[in-house]
């Protein structure tokens, strides 16, 4: 069994004239936290989105490495690219994208009621994420009634609640200040990475990228360098 | 400052094109429909013989019947123009423009979408009116010259849409707060009193009572009075008990959902149990007409078999301005509940889309939003058939006994309501597919 949870060759893709990626190859280590950096339109968020089967590349391979086997992501429809991320996956968006109406709790057991588990079941779960990721005493408040730090924990909690092997996150401080930043990176790496996770995450923060044990750099839809942290490029 | 603002509110762009787009066509159907309607009924008022007056009096109810679900799509319209600028709103006021210029511009916008959608409308209805012409009543089809409204009128109708827009967005207005860092709703939304309750029991009791006094009456206008006056009343109760009725339904939903989408449909509705009844309450006309129009076919029909040929035509005309009357609020309904949910779409639009990275299925996001409008309807469908056959017992339980037939066209009308609402969502499923793929 490989060591890499994901694998991409040759990702292509372009959006009318625009070539977003131009043949990027990247391999994720199981349990490892990557940082992908680069300015603003280099084609992160379109790699992320290709790594987690979100987006169809137009050219190239991704794959997925599980307990059940290697996945061709891209050979995949969209039903089963919906189910793979909906049970292997999780997500973290810089707005929290979470559900207004929903409470706290419902957001997070929300995940797990798509993969088919009872309400009650899930909402218990749900509210042990919560609690471990310091929001205890607030599960039964509207995303509304939560700060921009707290509801980027509970979606930090929607994301891992499902027990998912590779969390992606884009930008998951950028509406962050830098004190609550560090915060949610760390709770971030502590659910993912701390677990024996994967964290894949978009960041233009230095010191978000500081913390994860790779960072790639991306220009004009390639990958061009790799660093360790702490180490000069 | 006006110039760089104007600018900005002028400024194409995708999102702007189909927020523009939707208010512009919904103040198109609001003013076509309210044209159509009057353009028939003022046919009635060329008729200046004595049953002419009868004709005129039924239309005037028809009109009021319209008047219900017409305001609300008209409210629909102006609020979705109102909102779909908050975002712009606030860039404005990043900018450093006013709240006072920033209102004036938001009113200002409204009225020049709405006038848009009313000179659309009004070609909409010129398109319709052959058609129109064709219905029949005393026995010939209306004709266009009956049908077609003069300038006076195309203009009233004009300035009234117009006009609507215009308090429409200045009330929106008074709801949001409009800061540079976004446009919130002010806080939660007032709490429905249980004094609704009690009102609406008292109101439901009178209109009753009158209605026991009309079986003595004997004037055709008095009894078109009163059934004005108890259609009116009981509207009213129903405006004020419906919205509590649903948060109560809704509360109980959300407690006992065990699926996604039925936890999601109860949760938005109790989001605001208001918006879900105003949504719907133009069914909450049209069931409430269907036990009344039921009702009135089956007395009336066994009337009619010994009446003489004019009494006979007059049924019969009844029966087609019955027919029309609920088709008209159906079609008004069903419209409403497009342009509310394309706005809502559009609103939710990365909501969705995040939702569909997630792996929500489509179908769930789809089975969440219909179920967030089809349980209101159901509840005010079904509630609004009971409250009209209690208020109309004794006539009710008459046309039971003479003409179960009534029982049937009942039922039939309200399938046909749900069955034109449920098309209304399904004809904004595309644009929710959109907007989870992100296109
Ligand atoms: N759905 C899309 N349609 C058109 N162009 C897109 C789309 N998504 C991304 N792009 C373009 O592709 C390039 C890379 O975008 P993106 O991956 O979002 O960059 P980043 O996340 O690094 O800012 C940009 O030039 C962007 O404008
Ligand atoms: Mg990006």
């Amino acid at each position: 069994m490989s060591s890499f949870v994901i694998e991409a060759s040759g990702l292509s893709k372009s959006f009318g004239q625009t070539h977003a990626l131009s043949g990027v190859d990247l391999q994720v280590r199981t349990g490892e936290a990557i940082a992908i950096m680069g300015a603003s339109g280099s084609g992160k968020t379109t790699l992320l989105h290709c790594l987690a089967g979100i987006t169809r590349p137009d050219a190239g391979t991704v794959a997925f490495q599980s307990g059940a086997g290697r996945v061709d992501v891209t050979a995949l429809g969209e039903r089963e690219r919906s189910r793979l991320r909906r049970e292997a996956y999780g997500f973290v968006f810089q707005q929290g994208l979470l559900i207004p109406e929903l409470t706290a709790v419902e957001n997070v057991a929300l995940a797990l009621m798509l993969n088919g588990m009872p309400r009650a079941r899930a909402e218990e779960y749900g509210r042990g994420w919560l609690g471990a990721l310091g929001l205890a005493g607030m599960e039964d408040r509207r995303i509304g009634q939560l700060s921009g730090g707290q509801a980027q924990r509970v979606a930090i909690a929607r994301a891992q609640v499902t027990g998912a092997s590779v969390v992606f996150a884009d930008e998951p401080t950028g509406a962050l200040d830098s004190a609550t930043s560090a915060e949610v990176m760390q709770a971030l790496l502590d659910s993912t990475t701390g677990q024996g996770r994967t964290l894949v995450v978009v960041t233009h923060d230095a010191d978000v990228a500081g913390r994860c044990t790779r960072i790639v750099d991306m220009r004009d839809g390639r990958i061009v360098g790799e660093r360790v942290p702490g180490v000069a490029a | 400052m006006i110039a760089r603002v104007a600018w900005l509110l002028a400024r194409p762009g995708t999102a702007g094109a189909a927020a523009s787009l939707l208010p512009v066509t919904a103040f198109a159907i609001v003013t076509s429909l309210l044209l159509v309607v009057l353009g028939g009924a003022q046919s009635f008022w060329t008729w200046p013989d004595e049953i002419g007056v009868t004709y005129q009096a039924l239309a005037v109810i028809a009109l009021v019947l319209l008047v219900v679900p017409l305001a609300s799509l008209g409210g629909a319209a102006a609020r979705l123009s109102a909102r779909r600028r908050d975002d712009r709103l606030a860039t404005l006021r990043l900018l450093g423009a006013t709240p006072a210029t920033v209102s004036e511009l938001a009113v200002l916008e409204s009225v020049v979408l709405a006038a848009a959608g009313a000179v659309a409308g009004v070609v909409l209805y010129f398109l319709l009116v052959p058609l129109v012409a064709l219905i029949p009543f005393r026995g010939e089809a209306l004709g266009v010259d009956g049908v077609l409204l003069g300038v006076p009128a195309l203009a009233a109708v004009f300035g009234g849409v117009v006009l609507l827009a215009a308090a429409s967005a200045v009330l929106g207005l008074r709801q949001v707060v409009i800061s540079p860092l976004g446009v919130r709703t002010k806080q939660d939304a007032p709490k429905l009193h249980w004094l609704r309750i009690v009102l609406g029991i008292a109101v439901i009791a009178l209109a009753f009572l009158m209605m026991s006094v009309l079986q003595v009456a004997g004037s055709v206008m008095i009894i078109l009075g009163m059934l004005g006056a108890a259609f009116g009343g009981t509207i009213a109760v129903l405006n004020l008990i419906g919205p509590w009725v649903i948060r109560l339904v809704a509360q109980s939903q959300a407690r006992r959902a065990k699926t996604p989408a039925r936890l999601l449909a109860a949760r938005s509705v109790l989001e605001s149990p208001k918006a879900a009844w105003r949504q719907v309450s133009g069914v909450a006309m049209t069931s409430f007409m269907a036990v009344f129009a039921g009702t009135g076919i089956a007395l009336l029909d066994s009337f009619g078999e010994a009446g003489d040929v004019e009494s006979q035509q007059l049924f019969a005309d009844i029966r087609t301005g019955i027919l029309i009357t609920v088709i008209g609020s159906f079609l008004m309904v069903a419209s409403s509940v497009g342009v509310n949910q394309a706005a809502g779409i559009l609103d939710r639009g990365e909501l969705y889309r995040s939702l569909d990275m997630l792996g929500m299925p489509t179908p769930t996001m789809d089975a969440a939003r219909r179920r967030a409008v089809m349980s209101p309807l159901r509840i005010t469908a079904l509630g609004s058939a009971v409250t009209a056959a209690v208020v109309m017992l004794p006539l009710t339980g008459a046309a039971i006994i003479v003409a179960p037939l009534s029982l049937a066209v009942i039922a039939g009308v309200l399938a046909a309501g749900i069955g034109v609402v449920w098309l209304g969502l399904l004809a904004t499923k595309p644009m929710l597919e959109r907007a989870a793929a992100g296109a």
